[in-house]
């Protein structure tokens, strides 16, 4: 696709199987990705959307080659990402993704031109046809008359659409871009919108993760990695669990709130050397697991039984209607 | 990758400019301090050499004639003189004393017989020909035609020497031998040591016979400690140079993790990047050394004594200043191979 060392990859699609990653975090094993399926065909644009910290971009790092999954695998037409390594991958991340940084993460010393100029010098392309491309590029965004500003001279957007011609000196056939309207005002951000969307034609990919639901109109599909809250009251559910059986585990989507109606209930964390660390034990009239549906995050502990129990969980919604304010961890009388 | 480095020099231009000034004050004073140890290892042969000797008797269990204390008859050089192969002999005194009368100042003075061996060549002026007349140091300041005040008597000064301070740089005055003998013995006929002009067939009696080699090699012998002072000082210098270079690398490697980082998750591979930083420490060691070269010269006017830099010494320093660089650089090379790509994907 590219006469600058780009692979022909032509329609490639981009396939996640099963993709699980998991770190170690203050000594815990965190899994901000859990079994993730994702298929994207060539031409379309995925928005991931979610909150901080729901693995959009350890989702991106894995799809740029830069962090290896715990299991699973990533396959873009032909390359298996994951099983990439040393000059293939180094070779993977110059020709066959561009990546748009967050923080535009521009060189401040270099001006617009030299920035775009950058990965072709790495790719060892030099002089005046390094320079047109950049120029190319930099025209293309709007910005030919900024080519020769260092970044700390350049508006947000400004800075963006550099970053953008960045990540698009070789052609890429993928494009990531994480967070690109995270530092910009409304007005800057609808020239970053307009070159994303353009760039989702046939022959290229691009994944955008973001929890700014602007972009929502832009995608042609939306991922969402973190799970909803849901603010609709529904019926108490009333579960019973045998001793040892497991409520719900680290790294679930958080959806209710649960009140020990019998028996006790022990909240445990995975560490990372393996094992299991005890955070709290929970006996009848009390409650937990109420932050993940809260604020829509994934289960940062397992709940598992200690002894035969029954437990009540209750929608956000539900289970604030019940609880007396200043009550601590203990629900009101039903 | 080379362009980011010069870039980002251009960039912290300020701090680079301050790094470059301090580390060139540090190579400065290598300079210096290489100098100064050349000079006082210098001062002992060139004194030796000016006397034009072939050798030298001395007293026996006498190390040399300019750090013992040990005399003999001046007349020993008549006897010496009848020696087989011996062209010419001549009494030599060497003393220390003082010059001036308000606020004297050491000095060496030096008695030789008028119109022999050990007689001075001044740069101005001339050789003493009888008692009263001295040819002194042009350090001492003293023109020819002026009395000067040596060890308390009255002197002429008819000439003025250059190049002839010894002992750490203390400066020499040239005495006909029968004054010196007048200060040092009452006027008694001594002298520390016999100079020859030819090969001596034998040795007299109570004498030792020392070549110029071995006479310098005396000479030096009190100066070992301060010389090995001067190269312990001299490590430390590189060591302080190499700590700023260092510093200021390792800096520069903290402060660009991200830039690094995004050039690593764009197909960056370690070597260009580390290449980059390297030249950032070749460009400061090598900035530095040719600034400390322009800086040494004023500086070299405070030192008490002749400082005499060597000319490979301005080649030396140059390339030690690039080891140095490069080796002060590891740190922050170290630094930069341990940036992880993913850090590129952190916020601002």
């Amino acid at each position: 696709m590219s006469d600058l060392g780009g692979p022909a990859l032509g329609d490639s699609v981009l396939e996640v199987r099963d993709l699980t990653v998991e770190y170690s975090s203050g000594g815990y094993a965190v899994r901000p990705l859990e079994r993730f399926n994702l298929q994207v065909p060539s031409g379309e644009l995925v928005l991931l959307l979610g909150a901080s910290g729901c693995g959009k971009t350890t989702l991106l790092s894995a799809l740029a080659g830069i962090l290896t999954p715990t299991c699973g695998t990533i396959h873009f037409g032909a390359i298996d990402v994951t099983h990439l390594a040393g000059r293939a991958l180094t070779a993977y991340r110059r020709h066959t993704v561009g990546i748009v940084f967050q923080a535009f993460n521009l060189v401040p010393s270099l001006t617009a031109r030299e920035n775009v100029e950058v990965p072709l010098l790495v790719a060892g392309v030099r002089g005046r046809r390094a320079r047109d491309r950049a120029d190319e590029l930099l025209d293309g965004l709007g910005l030919a008359d900024r080519r020769g500003h260092r970044p700390g001279d350049l508006s947000g957007g400004q800075q963006q659409r550099v970053a953008i011609a960045r990540a698009l000196v070789h052609d890429p056939p993928l494009l990531l871009a994480d967070e690109p309207t995270a530092h910009l005002d409304y007005v800057q951000v609808d020239g970053v919108l307009r070159a994303l969307r353009a760039l989702a034609a046939p022959g290229r990919v691009v994944v955008v993760a973001t929890h700014d639901e602007r972009l929502l109109p832009l995608a042609d599909r939306v991922v969402h990695l973190s799970p909803g809250v849901d603010a609709a009251s529904h019926a108490p559910t009333r579960v019973t669990l045998k001793a040892g059986e497991v409520l719900f585990r680290q790294g679930d989507p958080g959806d209710l709130v649960y009140e020990v109606d019998d028996g006790e209930i022990d909240l445990v964390r995975s560490l990372s050397g393996g094992g299991e660390e005890l955070l709290e034990r929970y006996g009848p009239g009390r409650y937990f697991g109420e932050l993940a549906p809260l604020f829509g995050l994934q289960r940062s502990a397992t709940a598992r039984a200690r002894t035969p129990a029954v437990v009540t969980g209750s929608t956000v919604a539900d289970f604030r209607s019940r609880v007396r304010p200043g009550a601590g961890d203990e629900a009101a009388p039903r | 990758m080379l362009l980011i480095a010069l870039r980002d020099l251009q960039w912290r231009r300020r701090r680079f400019s301050i790094a470059v000034l301090a580390t060139s004050l540090v190579f400065a004073l290598t300079l210096l301090l290489t100098g100064a140890g050349n000079g006082l290892r210098n001062e002992a042969s060139r004194i030796v050499a000016s006397f034009g000797a072939d050798a030298w008797f001395v007293p026996e269990g006498t190390s040399g004639p300019f750090t013992a204390s040990s005399v003999l008859a001046a007349s020993a050089a008549d006897e010496v003189s009848r020696l087989d192969g011996v062209e010419r002999a001549d009494p030599f005194l060497f003393m220390r004393s003082t010059f001036g009368a308000s606020d004297p100042i050491d000095v060496n003075v030096i008695g030789f017989r008028v119109g022999g061996l050990g007689a001075p060549r001044p740069e101005a002026g001339r050789a003493p020909r009888g008692p009263g007349e001295a040819v002194v140091d042009v350090g001492l300041g003293a023109d020819v035609g002026e009395t000067v005040e040596v060890g308390g008597s009255r002197f002429q000064v008819v000439g003025e020497a250059d190049g002839v301070s010894f002992n750490f740089g203390v400066a020499t005055v040239f005495l006909p031998i029968e004054d010196v003998q007048a200060l040092a013995f009452d006027g008694q006929s001594l002298a520390t040591a016999v100079i020859i002009r030819g090969q001596a067939g034998a040795t007299p009696e109570g004498l030792t016979l020392l070549t110029d080699a071995e006479v310098v090699a005396d000479m030096r012998r009190p100066m070992t400690s301060g010389l090995q002072t001067i190269d312990f000082i001299n490590s430390l210098l590189w060591l302080i140079a190499a700590g700023i270079i260092g510093s200021i690398v390792y800096l520069s490697a903290l402060e660009r993790a991200r830039d690094f980082a995004v050039m690593k998750a764009t197909g960056a591979s370690n070597g260009p990047l580390l290449a980059g930083l390297a030249l950032q420490a070749l460009v400061l060691s090598g900035a530095s050394a040719a600034v400390a070269v322009v800086l040494a010269r004023p500086l070299e006017a405070g030192f008490p004594f002749s400082i005499e830099i060597p000319g490979s010494a301005y080649v030396v320093l140059p390339l030690v200043a690039v080891a140095v660089g490069l080796i002060a650089s590891l740190a922050g090379l170290r630094r930069a191979v341990r940036v992880d790509p993913a850090l590129a994907f952190g916020g601002a």
